[in-house]
């Protein structure tokens, strides 16, 4: 059963850039343009196979992220699971407004292919895809 | 799904997105106040500066982010729209599309581009009334991983906090060493304004983290800066100030017993390399996930928390205890509680992960707490097609030392070969009776002669380095020996980019170093005694380079105490080194010259600077091996010179040939004043001396026969003129008698090897174009 994932963002190349690392890391890709499509997303799939993990852009037109995830934390069962913030603001308000709407973790953008894909399997819970993350952060760069 | 096709999607996006912001451009000009409009022309240009941010198309980043920047200000109303800010940020976008067009091109950027986008951004920032500092972007958000302060308490001290002034070692004090990492520029980082805005900041200091580079390769988006500073503010406020770089700053706290040197560490026995890649990567993974489980217990503190939140947090906390080993327990328990915030929190301490720790006041979400990877992830793997497709021409090489060494020696041995070709000619007309034939191969000859010199010159141009690239160690040297030595110093560098060939700079690294340090350990006096001789408290050393015709000349002065003659005098005569009367009788020009003679050390005490029988001897004899010369000149309570004068190459030396005795021997040109004929009237001779008067100066000559134990008078042409080439060794002149002179010839010098390595008074050998053996003398070693 492969993990699902909702990928929201209105810039078409973030979307394919996520949805690349992330199917790429073994998970079954959504995307959605906008707060609000991410809403009615969550609705329609929440009878099937509901999201596991949400990754959200902030600035989106209709409705932006932190809109999103307030929402989204209104809704019961759809609530359920952790949404991973990745944006580009880089202001401390940023991070911490998403956290007062509710977000579990923040990546900022751009973010590396190993960074968002370690952190979204430890937020899924997908232990051999964070350690194959985490090895090939170190092949490609510089042990700490 | 590869690489390329996001590329293609985010030059297709980016296309779009610029027409767009034409559009909505002049709409905003013609009802500057629909904020609907505004936001939309704001998201355009934000959605493009996030694009190429993942790419690292830095370039167009920062065109984007000057116009967001601008337009956020328009957004909350505190900038209207003027047709000459609409015109700038037409003019950027316009750039942006040209640097687009060759993405979608060649997959890449340009090769150069900077000077525009800074223009453009400057020029928009400067139309929207707002001072443009370029540099300073705010940081990026995150909260410090928490550090396990604890155990560093009792740390041994690290190398890089023993290399600080000692006198700021108190306890209570706080040592950093901040590395920011390569590519921080682009993450908004600014490390030198974070430090200087360090609380309780006491001492900085900003080293290169590895040696600079080369100009032309030289990555000025790259940082390369170890940061070092000492704080006296409380820790807790340190590692909020460093929050944003955890990762990227060692600590140690001073301690009231210093530890007088650290215990060297207990290595572990030897891993197999993947088990240590795996513990890594295990570290890794464990870090991230401390940083997420605080980042759950910073969600739930939070007052009033959504219930679904909760839930969620709850969901995040289950999916995190996967991946940490045996907490069947801590979930059962976990799935067990009630979806509230206290339950959980207090759930969520007690099962806090090894090695992490939660501090109460985390103010937000922890971003990318991940030290980025050196390589760009797009070039992790095999190129993407559009990468390839759009390889252009580098315009640098690299291309390794041996290749251009091998290409050196060919050259040499093409340069001696070529000599053969004058042989051949001589011996086509006078053994063959060919004139013609002669002829033509000295034409011949001296084509390819031009042809070798030029070859041989343009490898030489290759071989050339800056003198600068060993300068550049002096400044940490003289930094760290003055403070030992408390003494204050100002280094002074000059002429860093002479030019001088690799192997002269390698092999004067080390004597520059000594003199350096002789300059600090016996030239300059103490703050107090300078001011006691009326000098400024702060001495001055100036390193100097400079090209000279075919050699490199190079200065280290100090304004210090100067050489004390007299204590040189007395050493050298308590050494044996020289007669007491001797010592005595010598100007003080001469007695300076003392300090070169091998054994000689005048260091009151024997510092580690300066240990005993290495000095300027050996600095001599560093810098005559690579054929260069060093000459000192001192005086007394003004300072010291020391100059060395270098070849700017020794690959190829140019010898004048001389005859003696009916052998012939090379003497390197470098060495030679002159040549002049002397009639054997004017030669004086006093018991066993000779000298003859030169340009009004006596010369002492001396047999080469007699040097070289060859059983015969020198010859005297038919007007009674004896040869005498006029040598300069050190700062002497001296005659050599001679049979006769011959020609100049280039050489490749081959040292004496094997049973002839034992041999003085020979430099070396040559093989010459006719197939014989030249000995080159060593004039130093002879006399």
């Amino acid at each position: 059963m492969k993990a699902h994932i909702l990928v929201i963002d209105d810039a078409a190349t973030v979307r394919l850039y996520h949805r690349k690392m992330l199917t790429d890391a073994g998970w079954q890709v959504d995307e959605a343009v906008n707060g609000m499509e991410a809403l009615e997303k969550a609705a329609n799939q929440a009878l099937d196979t509901p999201y596991d993990l949400y990754v959200c852009d902030i600035n989106m037109p209709r409705m932006d992220g932190y809109s999103f995830v307030r929402e989204l934390r209104r809704q019961g069962e759809l609530a359920q699971a952790p949404v991973l913030m990745v944006s580009t603001e880089a202001q401390a308000h940023d991070a911490s407004a998403a956290q007062e709407a509710g977000a579990n973790a923040y990546l900022l953008k751009p973010a590396k292919p190993c960074e968002l894909v370690l952190t979204a399997a430890l937020l899924l819970g997908d232990v051999a895809a964070a350690r194959r993350a985490a090895a090939a952060h170190l092949a490609l760069g510089v042990p700490a | 799904m590869n690489m390329s096709e996001v590329l293609d999607q985010f030059v297709a996006e980016s296309r779009e997105g610029l027409e767009l912001i034409g559009q909505r451009l002049l709409d905003v000009e013609r009802d500057p106040t629909d904020t609907e409009l505004i936001n939309d022309l704001f998201r355009q240009v934000h959605t493009l500066k996030g694009n190429s941010g993942l790419f690292e198309f830095e370039p167009l980043e920062r065109l984007a982010h000057a116009g967001e920047d601008v337009l956020e200000r328009m957004r909350s109303g505190l900038l209207t729209i003027t047709p000459a800010i609409a015109d700038a940020l037409l003019a950027a976008m316009d750039y942006a599309g040209e640097l687009l067009d060759h993405i979608g091109a060649h997959g890449r950027l340009p090769d150069v581009v900077d000077g525009r986008v800074q223009q453009l951004a400057d020029a928009l920032r400067a139309e929207a009334g707002a001072a443009a500092p370029a540099a300073a972007r705010p940081a990026a958000v995150a909260t410090a991983a928490a550090t396990p302060a604890a155990a560093e308490a009792h740390a041994p001290v690290p190398d890089w906090a023993l290399a600080l002034p000692a006198e700021l070692a108190r306890p209570g004090r706080v040592a950093l060493r901040y590395e920011p990492e390569p590519e921080c520029f682009f993450k908004g980082d600014d490390p030198l304004h974070t430090v200087r805005q360090t609380p309780g900041l006491l001492h900085l200091e900003v080293h290169p983290l590895a040696p600079w580079p080369p100009a032309a390769e030289f990555d000025c988006y790259r940082c390369n800066l170890v940061l070092l500073l000492v704080s006296e503010a409380p820790r807790a406020y340190l590692e909020e100030h460093y929050r944003y770089v955890p990762e990227q700053v060692a600590w140690h706290e001073f301690q009231a017993t210093p530890a007088a040197t650290s215990a060297p560490m207990p290595v572990a026995g030897p891993v197999p390399q993947d088990e240590e890649a795996k513990d890594e990567a295990q570290a890794l993974m464990l870090r991230r996930l401390g940083q997420l489980w605080n980042d759950q217990r910073a969600l739930l503190q939070r007052s009033g928390v959504a219930a679904g939140t909760v839930a969620a947090v709850r969901q995040t906390f289950m999916n995190l205890l996967q991946a940490l080993p045996g907490q069947q327990a801590a979930q059962q328990q976990l799935a067990a509680l009630p979806a509230q915030a206290d339950a959980l929190q207090a759930w969520a301490q007690q099962h806090q992960p090894a090695g992490t720790v939660f501090r109460a006041a985390e103010p937000a979400l922890t971003a990318a707490g991940l030290p980025l990877a050196a390589v760009p992830g797009r070039r992790a793997g095999a190129p993407t097609a559009a990468e390839e497709a759009g390889a252009g021409t580098p315009r640098l090489l690299k291309v390794s030392q041996d290749k251009i060494d091998r290409l050196m020696d060919l050259i040499g041995e093409m340069v001696v070969a070529k000599n053969a070709l004058p042989y051949l000619a001589t011996r086509a007309e006078t053994v063959f009776q060919q004139r013609e034939l002669a002829r033509e191969i000295k034409t011949q000859y001296s084509v390819i002669n031009r042809i070798a010199e030029d070859m041989q010159h343009a490898i030489m141009q290759v071989r050339l380095l800056p003198v600068g690239t060993i300068f550049q160690r002096f400044v940490r040297l003289v930094r760290d020996i003055s403070k030992r030595l408390g003494k204050e110093v100002e280094l002074v560098i000059e002429g860093g980019d002479t030019e001088a060939d690799k192997n002269v700079i390698e092999c004067l690294a080390d004597p520059l170093i000594h003199i350096v340090r002789n300059s600090l350990d016996h030239g300059l006096e103490k703050p107090e005694a300078r001011v006691a001789a009326g000098k400024p408290a702060c001495g001055l050393l100036r390193v100097s380079a400079r090209q000279d015709g075919d050699r490199v000349l190079i200065e280290i002065t100090d304004d210090g105490a100067g050489i004390d003659t007299d204590k040189v005098r007395a050493k050298a005569a308590e050494r044996g080194l020289i007669p007491a009367d001797r010592a005595d009788a010598l100007s003080e020009q001469d007695a300076v010259q003392l300090v070169f003679l091998p054994g000689f050390s005048t260091a009151q005490q024997i510092s580690d600077l300066s240990g005993r029988g290495v000095g300027m001897d050996v600095v001599r004899s560093a810098v005559e091996a690579i054929h260069g010369s060093v000459s000192l000149s001192s005086v007394r309570g003004q300072g010291t010179t020391v100059r060395l004068a270098l070849p700017l190459s020794m690959a190829v030396t140019n010898v004048m040939m001389i005859e003696s005795a009916g052998r012939r021997f090379g003497v390197p040109m470098n060495l030679i004043v002159e040549t002049v004929r002397v009639h054997a009237d004017d030669i004086h001779r006093f018991k066993d001396a000779q000298t003859v008067v030169l340009r009004g100066r006596i010369v002492p000559l001396r047999n080469l026969n007699d040097m070289l134990a060859l059983d015969e008078a020198p010859r005297l042409n038919a007007d009674q003129e004896h040869a005498v080439l006029v040598l300069r060794i050190g700062s002497d002149t001296i005659g050599l008698l001679v049979d006769e002179f011959h020609g100049t010839s280039d050489i490749i010098l081959k040292p004496l090897e094997g049973v002839l390595a034992g041999i003085t008074g020979f430099a070396g050998t040559a093989l010459m174009g006719d197939g014989s053996v030249l000995m080159i003398l060593n004039p130093k070693e002879l006399l």
